[in-house]
């Protein structure tokens, strides 16, 4: 209909291919970030890492510090690709790390925890948006409780992704050509360079490169999440709109890990249907196998910082991020009485939170920081 | 279904437009088939069935509409929000028009049929310009032609007023009821046909806080 579609909009108009290009760039700057934060790992001597990750050895401390890193940037993509650096750079080990990758996966669950908060004035609209946004805290949860003592006992994922790993690039403990790590290679050292002109070496050009990188890593990461979520805004649209409440569990999550790798963030996917479900257009069990495909999706960011890394065994961290999250789908989602759990805990405690909204706050406030953070100070 | 990301197709609003257009156009249809029935005699029977479905069908639309307005805002943001507000108030007009169309059919139901009567020729003319403003309604929604907004809604406020002495004239008319009360209920629902399409074409095109008033909010066209 021309009449309205000629009205105003406060849409940035940017053409398409310039803003793909922007993308492509930001995902290149993105990768020089990942390499920047390793490269200041390794400039810091082997004193500093072993201090600086000693309190992680603890799996349960890893498991907080991965929900509180994420819970702080927002963003399980950045807290991840930070992860995946770290390993690259040798200074955190596989095993440390694999329980921070599962706190990862709780930590996103705030965000969208935090947008169905703001349907709280509203009785029947808070239940169906508070309960569609914490399914995905109950499946992560319960997926957790289940993967991380079997991993901690068999390593069945790690064995699985360094198997895949080593299909892919090579051994663990070789030093892996990647060629990606050559392209950032120059911009890598100007920010080295930029640095030690200034004065700075040892352990503080070491923290210097990982500030630097760590900004870029998430800057970048923003950029692209906003600039990819609208150069898709109107494919995600029409997929929603094709999908939602007409096809059953396995076309659902696949739309949400089409839309998560897109948009490279399980925060946009996940945080989109909370006032869909809210308004009643979704219901709770149309939500869930969407937030478990962003689940799956999300990884592709820390599969992509690890081919700025120079080992191995960052791909096999994140390809342990892949395989926690289809383990979890396998696990849970496939099995019927436990596919429910989530759902009832979510509507269970939708319940109570509209009965008592401060539960709601302390809900959030003791599952993303109070917990976590008791959990880091007794743990480490 | 899920490859619906990856094809090509309508923004999110272009899509909604075009279904927009297709539910008044599901409209007419009611229209043309109920005012058939009352006016020209056609047997309620053969048409009631297509009126009923092609209800159906616009009420789905309206509850799909909806949805997908939703989906629109929660996907896009809120810069389209008087958009969306717009449309959510004129999909609901296009299913009155619906609503109304069926009421029609209702009086052929109940036996009334302006075929034989003196004043037929009246009716169809009635029927003929209402139906023509059906199309004139769609043409304005899908092409842009601000110039003759001014024109169609004088001719809808002229029309509302011609309806609304039609049934004032009926409602005191010395006729007996059988003659008197099918003309005063069917011009009653020519007025409201005629005011609703008037209020589609303001919903897409007035500022949100003048739609369904005219004269810049003095003349409420619901509240009659």
């Amino acid at each position: 209909m021309a009449v309205v579609s000629s009205a105003p909009t406060t849409k940035s108009t940017l053409p398409w291919p310039v803003r793909a290009a922007f993308v492509i760039l930001l995902i290149y700057l993105f990768l020089v970030g990942v390499s920047s934060l390793e490269a200041g790992i390794r400039v810091m001597g082997a004193d500093t890492q072993e201090r600086l990750f000693s309190g992680v050895d603890n799996p349960l401390a890893g498991l907080f510090v991965g929900v509180l890193g994420t819970v702080l940037v927002q963003s399980s993509s950045a807290s991840t690709s930070v992860i995946v650096g770290l390993v690259g750079s040798g200074a955190l080990s596989v095993s440390d790390a694999v329980p921070m990758v599962m706190g990862a996966n709780i930590g996103t669950t705030v965000t969208n925890t935090l947008v169905a908060l703001a349907h709280v004035r509203q009785s029947a609209e808070f239940r169906r948006a508070f309960g569609a946004a914490t399914v995905h805290d109950f499946f992560n949860v319960l997926a957790v409780a289940i993967l991380l003592p079997l991993e901690l006992f068999t390593g069945v994922l790690t064995d699985i992704a360094q198997w895949i790993s080593e299909l892919l690039v090579g051994s663990s403990g070789s030093d892996w050509k990647s060629p990606v790590k050559e392209w950032v290679k120059e911009p890598v050292s100007w920010i080295r360079d930029f640095w030690e002109a200034l004065g700075a070496s040892g352990n503080t050009l070491g923290t210097l490169m990982v500030v630097s990188g760590l900004g870029i890593v998430l800057l970048s990461l923003t950029f692209i999440t906003t600039n990819m979520r609208r150069l898709v805004a109107d494919r995600v649209e029409r997929s929603m709109n094709a999908v939602l409440g007409k096809g059953g569990g396995l076309v659902a999550m696949s739309l949400g890990l089409v839309i998560t790798v897109a948009v490279q963030s399980s925060s946009i996917t996940t945080s989109i249907l909370v006032p869909l479900a809210g308004a009643g257009v979704i219901t709770l069990r149309n939500v869930y196998p969407v937030t478990l495909g962003a689940n799956v999706g999300t990884t592709i960011t820390a599969l992509l910082a690890a081919l700025a890394a120079s080992s191995p065994d960052a791909l096999t961290v994140a390809l342990v991020h892949t395989t926690f999250n289809i383990a979890g789908i396998l696990v849970i989602y496939t099995i019927p009485f436990m596919r429910d759990l989530p759902v009832r805990g979510a509507e269970t405690l939708a319940e109570i939170a509209v009965k008592r909204r401060l539960w709601a706050l302390a809900y959030v406030l003791g599952m993303f920081v109070v917990m976590p953070l008791v959990g880091v100070a007794i743990l480490r | 279904m899920v490859m619906a990301f990856f094809r090509k197709g309508d923004s999110g609003l272009e899509s909604i437009e075009s279904r927009i257009v297709a539910m008044l156009g599901d409209a007419r249809h009611s229209f043309d088939l109920a005012t058939l029935a009352v006016v020209s005699g056609a047997d309620p029977d053969s048409v009631g069935d297509d009126i009923r479905s092609t209800d159906q069908r616009i009420n789905t639309a309206e509850q799909e509409l909806r949805s997908e307005l939703v989906v629109h805002i929660s996907v896009q943001g809120t810069s389209d929000i008087g958009t969306v507000l717009g449309y959510t108030l004129l999909i609901k007009k296009i299913e009155r028009i619906g609503d109304q169309a069926k009421n029609i059919l209702d009086l052929a139901e109940e036996g009334v049929s302006f075929a034989d009567a003196p004043d037929a020729g009246e009716f169809l003319e009635h029927r003929q310009v209402v139906s023509a403003l059906f199309g004139e309604t769609i043409e304005l929604l899908s092409h842009v032609d601000t110039d003759r907004f001014e024109d169609y809604h004088s001719r809808v406020y002229g029309l509302r007023s011609v309806y609304e002495s039609k049934v004032r004239e009926y409602m005191h008319s010395s006729e007996p009821a059988s003659f008197a009360v099918p003309r005063a209920i069917f011009y009653r629902y020519l007025k409201r046909i005629v005011a609703n399409l008037g209020g589609v074409l303001t919903s897409a095109t007035e500022p949100l806080p003048h739609q369904d008033y005219y004269d810049d909010g003095r003349t409420d066209i619901d509240d009659d």
